[in-house]
């Protein structure tokens, strides 16, 4: 077994969500790809991406599976699975036993096919995790609660977590910071794809001003809403520059500290590397030496979410985000 | 357009015994549950056409439109086409149509989340 000796920098799949949804890869062909561009060893997959068969892997697939990342050469470390609470929409979420039974399919699957951890939502909610927990030890295997936006160091939620980790003091808890939750700014290729779907440059100022006040993200986004209807903006355009509330917000990027002792993956969220390798919305200049300094040896997947509003060429961006890191790491 | 928010299917329009079928793709970044989708509505060159006796086909598998909300464990694989299934339309292979479909997406992991997204696109009927 390799002993890490820092943060290991790999990628998730779910950067290359534009190839795959094209369908320019199958799955071992984008492993191959990974792999061949070394973006490796390490990976991230997202169960109900790339598994046809997830919540419920079979013996023959997972066998597959591994046979795929062994003849790849990659290690899969981190399978991302979901909270799925609410499958009927406006409807009463669903029962606590059913969707602790949910997370339980899913992580058999992803202890089969090889995964060392799962990545995992707060849409858990916290009172479910003593039954959780010791499925997760008996099947060994960690789970990560992925810290997204609009949740930080300082949301509630994650201060409930952070109480019921304590209570049960168990090694297979922990976080998996999601950098978009700390970004400075939104990223001005986001806004110029809004722009491109027709937004009004009136309704991006107002956006950049709502984005910035304080407020739950769904409440933001309503304020947002009902100016913009007020004002005579299309549903459409409201649409495209509303992404930002759900995959974004502002929050202090040196909060992260606080969660650094129990991080045990990181998504390493990006919008856009220039050039001279700067992220156009996220300072990793601050946020990644909290990491290394605090004595991280994990993985951090680069994890480009342009692809939900843009085309460029994702493994470019991988490979600047995967270059910046390593520098920063090495610093 | 971006793939995420293409919905028509690559393999398009097909004629058959009586009715069409119509490629679907989910424009989310994975695959949902069939339950969290809504075929919004659909219309062929430019007149709406009724889904009441519509049906969803996938992978071998088919259930009625008005019961696609109860299918909670059946998975829309996303990079896979499902298939709108609509009887009682007669359509000449060969023949150009404009489609244009809706759909609505929630995702089931943020609550309040409802997207939509429409196309429009000129299919030759298979």
């Amino acid at each position: 077994m390799t002993i890490a000796s820092g943060p290991q920098v790999g990628v998730t799949l779910y950067s290359f969500t534009n190839e795959w949804l094209l369908r320019q890869f199958d799955l071992p062909g984008l492993l191959h790809e990974v792999a061949r561009r070394g973006m490796g060893p390490n990976i991230e997959i997202i169960g109900f991406q790339s598994f046809k068969e997830f919540p419920d892997v079979s013996d023959d697939f997972a066998a597959k599976f591994k046979d795929m990342v062994a003849e790849a050469g990659l290690n899969p470390v981190s399978c991302a699975i979901n909270s799925d609470r609410f499958l009927k929409p406006g409807q009463q979420p669903i029962d606590d036993a059913d969707l602790v039974e949910y997370h339980k399919r899913q992580l058999r699957s992803a202890k089969k096919m090889g995964f060392s951890l799962v990545r995992y939502q707060f849409a858990l909610p916290v009172h479910l995790l003593p039954e959780i927990a010791p499925y997760a030890e008996e099947l060994e295997i960690r789970m990560g609660v992925e810290v997204h936006a609009p949740m930080w160091a300082g949301h509630p939620a994650v201060q409930a977590y952070g109480e019921m980790y304590d209570k049960l003091n168990t090694p297979v808890l922990g976080w998996i910071p999601d950098f978009g939750g700390t970004a400075s700014r939104i990223p001005e290729s986001m806004l110029d794809a809004a722009r491109r779907a027709g937004a009004a440059e009136s309704l991006l100022d107002k956006l950049k001003e709502v984005w910035c006040e304080d407020g739950m993200s769904h409440e933001k986004a309503g304020r947002l809403r009902e100016w913009a209807l007020a004002n005579g903006h299309a549903p459409a355009h409201i649409q495209a520059a509303s992404l930002a509330f759900f995959i974004l917000s502002n929050h202090d990027p040196r909060s992260w500290a606080a969660l650094v002792d129990r991080t045990i993956h990181i998504h390493g969220k990006f919008y856009g590397v220039s050039e001279d390798l700067v992220e156009e919305a996220i300072d990793y200049e601050t946020i990644l030496p909290l990491f290394r300094d605090g004595g991280f040896t994990g993985t951090l997947v680069s994890e480009w979410e342009g692809h939900a509003y843009d085309a460029r060429d994702a493994f470019l961006q991988v490979e600047r985000h995967q270059a910046m890191c390593r520098r920063i790491f090495a610093t | 357009m971006l793939p995420v928010e293409r919905i028509i299917g690559e393999e398009g329009l097909t004629a058959s015994s009586g009715g069409l079928r119509l490629a679907m793709r989910l424009p989310w970044y994975r695959s949902l549950p069939f339950s969290t989708v809504e075929v919004g509505a659909l219309a062929i060159d430019g007149n709406p056409v009724d889904l009441s006796d519509a049906a969803i086909a996938f992978d071998g598998e088919q259930w009625p439109l008005a019961a696609n909300g109860e299918q909670t464990n059946t998975f829309w694989f996303v990079r896979d086409s499902a298939f709108l299934v609509v009887p009682g339309h007669d359509l000449a292979p060969g023949s150009e149509h404009s489609v244009e479909l809706t759909l609505y997406v929630s995702p089931p992991y943020i609550p309040g989340m409802r997207r939509f997204n429409t196309q429009t696109q000129s299919l030759s009927v298979n």
